[in-house]
């Protein structure tokens, strides 16, 4: 029961600091760092695909509603929580049936940077061609994938470490 | 059977992820064309609320620059003022002519004061929420504009907070002409950088040079004739090659907006409520 809670007030903080701060931020006209995804990234191996697919639509959601682009977000972060399983398997030989929270301690310093990279590269590219549908630009295209998955990645580990010297 | 429901029981997640897709993607394509759906963007009563608490504290860290852009625009308007007073003296010789001038002009429009809470440069098709909605007589297709020039049109409303299409939005079209020659064509944004937009559908007889100022037509009733919108910077030739772009320096920085103004044309409702009527009679 508690967990739920410390989840949602995660829920809300992370899409707060989403949407009021790195929403309006556009490092060099291209690169918009999406930290929210932290959220889907942290959630316990255990949680099955089903329940992390709906946290991870909500999610979405509740940053489309304020960001004026219902369904982009959602749909790109559902995508995320799906193929999430998979990322894990591709970056640990830890069974996924061990329940452990993905974390620079808990997987180590190359898998969890593999992790996330792979997990923002996958977000950045699904969110921002669905944001592009209507002009195609494949160069600027590619610089904003880019720009805003690495933005992201830095984003992600300075939330970790944050995390870790708390703990 | 039995193994056709096991297959299903082993990859039920497969359903709710195309459940999800399916949902996100229906958003996604009626917001463009479905008026009511004030519930899914940044003017429901939630996010609104979120969004104007944080603009209270943020828009005290741009008011330095807003200042110097007042004082500015101010003395600027001022010196302005002082030259046409003097020429419209020597010209008439009548004193009241000024003070009839001034309400002239304003004369037909409703001007609220309203402020930006939200918005984007980013994306293909931007929006920008104001703190001010139906209830403060804000209406769908009245426009917006700042002190340096046009913003955009509203879209929608809900009680307390509506939603502009500013000129940075694939669906935005402003009708504009040239200051100098009322030569008209249509704003249009093309993606790219937040600071320029097109002009489209600008005759080939048209007669205009690098640097004209570009203003509002008035042939819509959404702006009065006159208002800044930028200046030409680059000139080249449609896709059909039967009229001129004009590449548009933008006179309002998305980038600042801060205040703005909401300007609807007094009779605006009653023509509107007259369209429909007439729309509604037809059918």
């Amino acid at each position: 029961m508690i967990g739920v809670f410390h989840r949602i007030e995660w829920f809300v903080g992370l899409v707060l600091v989403q949407v009021l701060i790195l929403n309006q931020m556009h490092i060099y006209g291209y690169a918009t760092p999406f930290l929210y995804i932290y959220f889907i990234l942290k959630m316990n191996s255990k949680i099955g695909r089903n329940e992390s697919m709906i946290w991870a639509f909500l999610l979405g959601l509740a940053v489309d509603v304020f960001g004026n682009t219902p369904g982009m977000n959602a749909a790109a972060a559902t995508c995320l929580a799906f193929f999430r399983p998979s990322l894990l398997r591709l970056v640990t030989l830890r069974s996924l049936d061990e329940a452990f929270r993905p974390s620079v301690k808990s997987l180590g310093v190359s898998s969890f940077f593999r992790y996330s990279l792979l997990a923002s590269g996958l977000f950045c590219t699904l969110l921002l061609m669905i944001d592009t549908l209507s002009f195609f630009q494949w160069e600027k295209l590619l610089l904003k994938i880019i720009s805003s998955t690495v933005s992201t990645v830095v984003l992600i580990f300075c939330a970790e470490s944050i995390g870790r010297k708390k703990s | 059977m039995k193994n056709l429901l096991d297959f299903f029981l082993k990859y039920n997640y497969w359903f709710l992820f195309i459940l999800l897709e399916v949902i996100s993607f229906v958003l996604l394509f009626r917001f463009n064309n479905y008026q009511g759906s004030v519930f899914f963007t940044s003017s429901n009563y939630v996010s609104g609320a979120v969004f104007e608490t944080a603009n209270r504290i943020t828009s005290y860290f741009h008011l330095k620059s807003i200042n110097d852009d007042l004082v500015q625009k101010n003395v600027e308007l001022e010196l302005q003022i002082e030259n046409l007073r003097e020429k419209l003296v020597t010209l008439t010789n009548d004193t009241t002519g000024i003070e009839r001038m001034k309400n002239e002009s304003l004369m037909g429009y409703d001007i609220f004061k309203a402020k930006v809470i939200n918005s984007s440069l980013t994306h293909a098709d931007n929006y920008i929420t104001l703190d001010k909605g139906e209830k403060d007589g804000v209406r769908s297709e009245m426009g917006v504009v700042d002190g340096n020039g046009v913003v955009g049109i509203v879209y929608m409303t809900s009680d307390h907070y509506s939603v502009v299409i500013p000129v940075l939005n694939s669906k935005s079209s402003i009708s504009c002409k040239i200051k100098r020659s009322d030569y008209f064509g249509f704003l249009k944004w093309d993606g790219g950088a937040a600071s320029h937009a097109v002009v489209k559908d600008m005759p080939r007889h048209s007669l205009f040079s690098l640097g004209d100022t570009i203003v509002t037509s008035g042939h819509s009733a959404v702006f009065p004739s006159g208002i800044p919108v930028g200046t030409v910077e680059d000139i080249s030739d449609s896709h059909d090659g039967l009229s001129y772009l004009l590449k548009v320096k933008l006179f309002t920085d998305f980038g600042k907006l801060n205040d703005v103004r909401v300007i609807a044309k007094k009779g605006h409702e009653e023509q509107k409520r007259l369209e429909e009527q007439v729309k509604r009679n037809s059918k």
